[in-house]
């Protein structure tokens, strides 16, 4: 489905320069090549290890827009990434149709406005950081099939912008590995932008239909597996109560923006919950404070996040200790869950600091420091530099 | 008439010159009626006003970043240095949300474009304004 679509725009946008005297087509791009390592040979953070590579997170994406007239345009986003081998992919390919000069809906592979810079992720160039900040914008998928709309308008002095998504996803997620198989069905979601000259403040809430399935658990025991296979023969509504299978999951996101003179100010707060599974009820934030001097801005970010997961329902109380089963010898039901509940738990803590330099006027050299710390675990260091560039 | 007017103002950019050397001129088809204040252009030009209020398609035109017309229009009225705005536009750009202005390569070709198509509107330096192009605003 997703192929054919994809094919069906290229086809639009190649047929565009021959048939339609008037379409006017454009080709943009970007590119980042960055190189970095960490301070710690067993852990790697952001694709990194303690050899310097260049592969984590460097890219390149060509667009091709076409402007069909009338309000009609079609638009595809081609990316290779370094992390998968330079293979050339489809990040994006929709319609757009302008209903009027202030609303536009765009229908394809779209981007998941979960974060205030979801929708330009992979565009370095068009971010002071080397990297959104990772402990808040952890989930992986960052695309989905469907439809968006969006409405500028204004509200005395401040522009306000309102979008709203509807589709689906399917895909994989980073949960129990870095590739569990999910489904979202009935992706919805409601995003609103405020601007007023240098600030600006957005608020976004969605949720779908969330299957996650744990078949590529990579841990050896299969703990996780075994375990809610375990308690799900004996209490089959517990373990639908943790496994992910068509759950409502929510996100929220608020988030702000201060631009003032040479200072910047930017902070966002979300969380994601899956209710009736055992994914962690996840919290995070990050404030980020830059200051420009001439082209070079230095900044810093501190960001936290927590993985928390009493149960959706806590069924402590109500597993017994022990239990005997004949054939079988004795197993551990309120254990069992309690260590399933637990395994979903994580705190994170991340102080970054970094600097941009704008050496030309299309291309940024970045310069920056991260250090994370996942639970009790030692922090690890990533020090990367690299080069975003639009054209 | 209105020959006169414009041989006036340009007498008096003539001075003005003298005191402020960069001075441009936002202009418009002289049948253009609209009255724009610096928001308003900025806006325009940003891509999140998309008509004068007369009710007319509003299409900005820009200059090469090279042109020293470019750097003070982005500074006085855009209030965002070239990277600032690069930056600006790529986010709209690489997210199917906005399409910066065409880009012509000086003045003349700036006159030549605006004084055919009333829905036009662009910047040129203020010395260079003719009778061709109506200036609504001066920076």
């Amino acid at each position: 489905m997703k192929n054919t679509l994809a094919a069906a725009i290229v086809l639009a946008l190649s047929a565009t320069s021959s048939l339609a005297q008037a379409a006017d087509t454009r080709i943009n791009g970007f590119a980042s090549v960055v190189a970095g390592l960490t301070n710690d040979e067993d852990t790697s953070m952001f694709g990194y290890n303690d050899n310097i590579s260049f592969k984590p997170e460097s890219l390149f994406a060509l667009q091709i827009a076409s402007d069909l007239g009338d309000g009609l345009s079609a638009t595809a986003q081609i990316m290779s990434r370094g992390s998968n081998d330079y293979a050339a992919e489809f990040e994006w390919a929709y319609l757009s149709y302008e209903i009027s000069d202030s609303t536009q809906i765009n229908a394809g592979k779209l981007r998941i406005p979960f974060y205030r810079y979801s929708d330009f992720l992979d565009v370095g160039y068009a971010y002071t950081w080397a990297r959104p900040p990772q402990a808040v914008y952890s989930l992986v998928f960052s695309t989905f099939d469907g439809l968006s709309i969006v409405n500028n308008h204004t509200l005395g002095n401040w522009d306000s912008s309102i979008q709203v998504i509807y589709g689906s996803y399917d895909g994989s997620v980073d949960l129990v590995s870095d590739e569990d198989p999910a489904t979202l069905n009935n992706i919805m979601g409601i995003n609103w932008t405020l601007t007023y000259d240098w600030f600006t403040a957005r608020a976004i809430y969605a949720q779908a239909e969330t299957s996650i399935s744990f078949e590529n658990n990579e841990d050896p025991d299969r703990l996780l597996n075994n375990g809610i296979a375990l308690v799900g023969n004996i209490y089959p509504q517990v373990a639908s109560d943790l496994n992910v299978d068509d759950d409502i999951g929510s996100f929220i996101g608020l988030g702000f923006a201060v631009d003032y003179n040479n200072l910047l100010i930017e902070a966002e707060f979300t969380t994601v919950d899956v209710e009736n599974s055992i994914v962690a009820k996840q919290e995070q934030y990050y404030v980020s404070v830059g200051y420009r001097i001439y082209d070079f801005t230095i900044y810093a970010i501190t960001e936290h996040g927590e993985d928390t997961n009493e149960g959706d329902y806590d069924y402590s109380s109500v597993l017994p200790v022990s239990l005997d089963i004949t054939g079988y010898g004795t197993v551990y039901p309120q254990g069992t869950y309690q260590a399933l509940i637990a395994s979903q738990e994580e705190t994170i803590d991340t102080a970054t600091i970094g600097a941009r330099y704008n050496f030309h006027p299309s291309a940024a050299l970045k310069l920056d420091i991260t250090s994370t710390k996942i639970n009790d675990a030692d922090a690890i260091n990533v020090l990367s530099v690299g080069v975003d560039l639009v054209f | 008439m209105k020959f006169l007017k414009t041989k006036l103002c340009i007498t008096i950019l003539g001075l003005t010159s003298v005191f402020a050397q960069a001075e441009i001129a936002v202009v418009v088809h002289p049948s253009n009626a609209s009255a724009l204040d610096s928001s308003a252009i900025s806006r325009i030009f940003l891509g999140k006003l998309k008509s004068f209020d007369g009710g007319g398609q509003a299409v900005p035109i820009n200059q090469e970043s090279s042109m020293a017309a470019t750097d003070e229009f982005n500074s006085k009225v855009l209030n965002k240095s070239g990277s600032q705005l690069k930056s600006y536009w790529s986010k709209l750009v690489f997210t199917g949300k906005g399409t910066p202005p065409k880009v012509v390569a000086n003045d003349a070709e700036v006159i030549s474009l605006i004084s055919a198509n009333p829905n036009l509107i662009g910047y040129i330096d203020a010395t260079a304004v003719t009778g061709t192009v109506k200036v609504i605003a001066k920076f």
